[in-house]
């Protein structure tokens, strides 16, 4: 059921029934209405079905080739700890100070290795972005949990 | 006739006209950009649109949408790199065009084409959009399951290179819906006990992460491919455009133009499915087929004209059905929700100027894009080759943070953002569909209303979906696309192995 090659049919299939077992089960923990009728739990569960007969079918499709490039692997999780890591440092140390540690970063992991311009960004991509959002847009901006330098600054 | 008003109101408007003005450049300059597409910025400017009134905040998504799928043109011809999916079929013939030193001519066809293709398609959804309302007044919870349905089979089957893989991504998209509070019993689903996951999955966050987050994942195994741009010609014979060569060009554009107008009004079809259709049928039908594909007029015309044809059609099933028909349809519910238009049917009774104004907005964006483009493509070119992407990826990576954060002021917003940008990435690698994933989240609250409302009105359960024959008709073509799908795709890969043996 493809057209040409397409990354290892056996993996994929196992994790689509997998899931779908996972969230069929899940699905018949949802509680019935007051009728005794499935209602909310009936398209969850058409859903999850759905996922393991697709992983079924993947299953009988034959192997091919992955088409990933393990070279690009190590920058690519580098890119999503540095996504998961920012967002946590926004609610422990509030948007500017996390912006000023995560922008340099991203640029490096991009490939920009000149000081000058990472300097500029951890100054500038916190200012720019609070200046624009937070007080042109008026939106009220995330603070720290532990501290936040718009407390120092004079708040928000 | 509602849209001779609508254009003078919108004439009239300055501010109105400079934001669509705004948006045909900022739709160009992205859709030119390799890797980067009218869908991913539209659903980083979304929240942005939040503080617009209605119609400006329409009509600027609207016309970047617009905009963006010619901007793919610019990349195609330019860079030998599609803009977007929908301009591969340009690169076929725009690429060599421009190897000859005649890049500027092959975007002034792609550019008058784009227009005649968008204008076509405009039109068609001004004309035929009341009355496919009028129409949809009609359907019953049923039908409009059945719609669903259908929609749903489409989207996950047709587009993509695995029918398996694409309708799982749909079904994902399904599961991923019905997580937080059933809007029926209230009864909690798929949260586990987490509090954040009872609001549910936001759109806007989905969005960013599918589509931008996704991208900025994929751009990174591109660091160091920089675009080599080819000349775009100061050579005034070659590069001027004239109606003798142009000419050959007109029945290709017609027919494209109503293929891609065609293909838009399906769900989930879109832009890069018209333009190869269009590309393979001018082919077929061309005096000269032996210079498609290397540098024929033709062959930039045809594609251009449907992938911008596809731009009105795919608003019907939005405006009439509240079904999204492409991923930029999908990223607007967002817009007509946050500012509390109800999509659908009743539409046209409730907002019908608002409606109108969007669509004069549309054609003016038209003429907009084609005479900046006209004389401005190879400047958006030359801009191109210069952005750095090693600083323009970061800074869309920094900025898809705080755009997901301002959505709803919330943190748990940008972990989805976050996880659905990795899972963006890893759809797109392992052959999946994120479109087919998008739009049928934004479908499932939909389908599943509808659904429980005619087991309500059922006296003998699901029989309902058969026992009515428009329900059954649409099941049917539900059914019909999924069989014929799954039948050429084996065709093409029992010839693919006959011609590697």
């Amino acid at each position: 059921m493809t057209l040409g090659s397409s990354p290892a049919p056996r993996v994929v299939g196992m994790a689509l029934i997998l899931i779908g077992i996972g969230a069929m089960a899940t699905s018949m923990g949802i509680p019935l209405d007051q009728q005794g009728r499935w209602g909310a739990r009936f398209f969850p569960l058409a859903g999850s079905i759905t996922l393991v007969v697709l992983g079924a079918a993947e299953l009988r499709k034959t192997a091919s080739a992955s088409q990933m490039d393990p070279r690009h692997l190590p920058a690519i999780a580098a890119l999503l700890a540095l996504a998961v890591v920012y967002v946590w440092l926004i609610s422990a140390v509030g948007y500017l100070i996390s912006t000023a540690l995560a922008a340099p970063v991203a640029l490096w992991i991009f490939g920009l290795r000149t000081p000058l311009g990472l300097g500029a960004a951890t100054l500038l991509c916190p200012a720019a972005y609070h200046l624009v959002f937070f007080k042109l847009l008026g939106v009220f901006p995330p603070l720290g949990r532990y501290f936040d330098l718009l407390d120092v600054l004079g708040g928000y | 006739m509602d849209i001779f008003p609508a254009l003078i109101s919108v004439l009239t408007d300055p501010v109105l006209l400079g934001w669509v003005l705004l948006a045909a450049v900022v739709g160009m300059v992205v859709g030119a950009i390799p890797g980067l597409t009218a869908s991913a910025a539209i659903a980083m400017l979304l929240p942005l649109t939040f503080y617009m009134e209605p119609l400006p905040a329409l009509a600027f998504l609207y016309v970047i949408g617009k905009s963006g799928r010619y901007g793919g043109s610019i990349a195609a011809i330019l860079f030998n790199t599609p803009g977007t999916a929908a301009s591969a079929a340009t690169q076929i013939d725009g690429y060599p065009l421009a190897r000859q030193g005649k890049a500027s001519k092959a975007m002034k066809v792609a550019t008058i084409s784009s227009i005649i293709g968008d204008f076509t398609g405009e039109i068609l959804l001004i004309v035929g959009v009341a009355w496919i309302a009028a129409l949809a007044l009609k359907l019953g919870p049923p039908e409009l399951f059945a719609v669903y349905f259908a929609a749903f089979i489409v989207i996950g089957s047709v587009i993509g290179k695995s029918v398996t893989r694409g309708l799982a991504s749909a079904a994902f998209g399904i599961l991923v819906a019905m997580i937080g509070l059933d809007p029926i019993s209230s009864t909690e689903r798929f949260t586990f006990g987490s509090f954040d996951l009872t609001n549910g999955i936001g759109l806007v966050p989905l969005m960013i992460g599918i589509f931008v987050l996704g991208e900025v994942f994929t751009q990174i195994e591109e660091r160091g491919n920089a675009p080599l741009m080819a000349d775009s010609g100061d050579d005034a014979a070659r590069n001027g455009l004239t109606w003798a060569e142009y000419k050959p060009c007109l029945p290709h554009v017609v027919r494209s133009s109503f293929i891609g107008a065609f293909i838009g009004m399906l769900p989930g079809l879109g832009s890069a499915i018209a333009a190869f259709v269009a590309y393979g049928e001018g082919k077929r039908r061309a005096s000269n087929p032996d210079a498609w594909g290397r540098g024929a007029l033709e062959g930039v015309a045809a594609p251009e004209a449907a992938n911008n044809a596809v731009s009105g059609p795919s608003m019907a099933p939005l405006l009439t059905l509240g079904i999204p028909g492409s991923t930029i349809g999908a990223i607007l519910i967002g817009v007509f929700l946050i500012h509390g238009i109800q999509i659908g049917p009743t539409l046209f009774l409730t907002s019908r100027d608002l409606i109108y104004a969007l669509f004069a907005c549309g054609l003016i964006g038209i003429v907009m894009y084609g005479v900046i483009g006209y004389f401005g493509a190879a400047f958006v070119g030359r801009f191109i080759i210069r952005l750095p992407t090693h600083v323009l990826y970061p800074i869309i990576f920094l900025t898809s943070f705080v755009v997901a954060y301002t959505s709803r002021g919330n943190l748990f917003d940008v972990y989805v953002m976050v996880a659905a940008g990795f899972a963006g990435w890893a759809m797109r690698k392992l052959d999946f569909n994120p479109a087919a994933f998008v739009i049928s989240f934004v479908l499932a609250g939909g389908a599943e209303e509808a659904f429980r409302q005619a087991l309500l009105l059922s006296d003998n359960g699901l029989m309902i979906f058969v026992t009515r024959p428009v329900a059954l008709l649409f099941l049917l073509i539900g059914a019909a696309a999924l069989f014929m799908r799954v039948r050429s795709l084996n065709r093409q890969a029992r010839d693919n192995a006959l011609g590697s043996a």
